[in-house]
């Protein structure tokens, strides 16, 4: 998928290739950030997304992986852990509503 | 969350004067200490330098978190993190870091830790006095903070 409603998403997912250092910390930020609101945010490691991710972000080199691996979930790169403005995106999605659109390319 | 993180990060796993010449190097300081404080299988060594090599750990803040890969999460024997201080600080791709808070963890017993580090971050006072206390059980205290 290209594109999401943020009111839409129920399952957010931080991915990286451990799923233990940098994807565990941004994913812990979130879900501070989110707690509100009825979306859960999980962190894996690119081989184990699961298949209900509606919303996956990973660091912008991995996003080519992750699209093969999720084809059904929107996948949105970033490229900075702290302050990345393409996650400040969807966080406000999810908060006040608005699209978030997958990254194309690489 | 009622976890006790004591075990995770210890004040033995906190060393203020490092020194390294280039980000490789301490990249070996920090599995180095991870090996004595026998958290790791001493090839998890490899698995922190593929990674880094793949994609540098650098957070933000004069802060880098080296770490394994997936498949390594079997030369870890407990969940374990260090903090190693550079203060002349390690050029990580264009990026000077001072910080490393090395992780090696087989399941999620250093997730609260990383998120009390992602708190600390953010607010610039706080990683500030990370990068400068020149006090171990500081550090300690900082990573150990519940989540408020």
């Amino acid at each position: 998928m290209s594109s999401i409603d943020g009111g839409d998403i129920r399952k957010l997912v931080v991915a990286c290739d451990a799923g233990m250092g940098s994807s565990v910390m941004l994913a812990a930020q979130l879900r501070r950030e989110l707690r509100k609101m009825p979306v859960i945010v999980e962190h894996h490691a690119i081989a184990s997304i699961p298949s209900d991710a509606d919303v996956v972000l990973c660091q912008a080199g991995l996003a080519d992986r992750v699209r093969a691996g999720a084809p059904r979930s929107v996948v949105v790169g970033f490229r900075m852990f702290l302050g990345d403005p393409a996650v400040a995106r969807v966080v406000a999605a999810v908060k006040q509503g608005g699209v978030v659109v997958g990254t194309t390319g690489g | 969350m009622t976890t006790n993180v004591r075990p995770v990060l210890e004040v033995r796993g906190i060393r203020l004067h490092e020194t390294a010449a280039d980000r490789e190097s301490a990249v070996h300081r920090c599995a180095d200490v991870l090996e004595e404080l026998g958290a790791v299988h001493p090839t998890y060594r490899e698995a922190m330098l593929d990674r880094e090599w793949a994609m540098s750990t650098y957070l933000g803040e004069g802060v880098a978190i080296p770490h394994g890969l997936d498949k390594s999460r079997a030369l870890v024997r407990r969940d374990s993190l260090v903090v190693l201080r550079f203060p002349d600080g390690v050029d990580w791709d264009g990026h000077p870091v001072t910080v490393c808070v090395a992780i090696a963890a087989r399941g999620d017993g250093h997730v609260a830790l990383l998120a009390a580090l992602a708190q600390i971050l953010l607010d610039p006072e706080r990683a500030r006095e990370l990068r400068e206390t020149t006090d171990a059980e500081a550090i300690v205290a900082m990573l150990s903070q519940e989540d408020l």
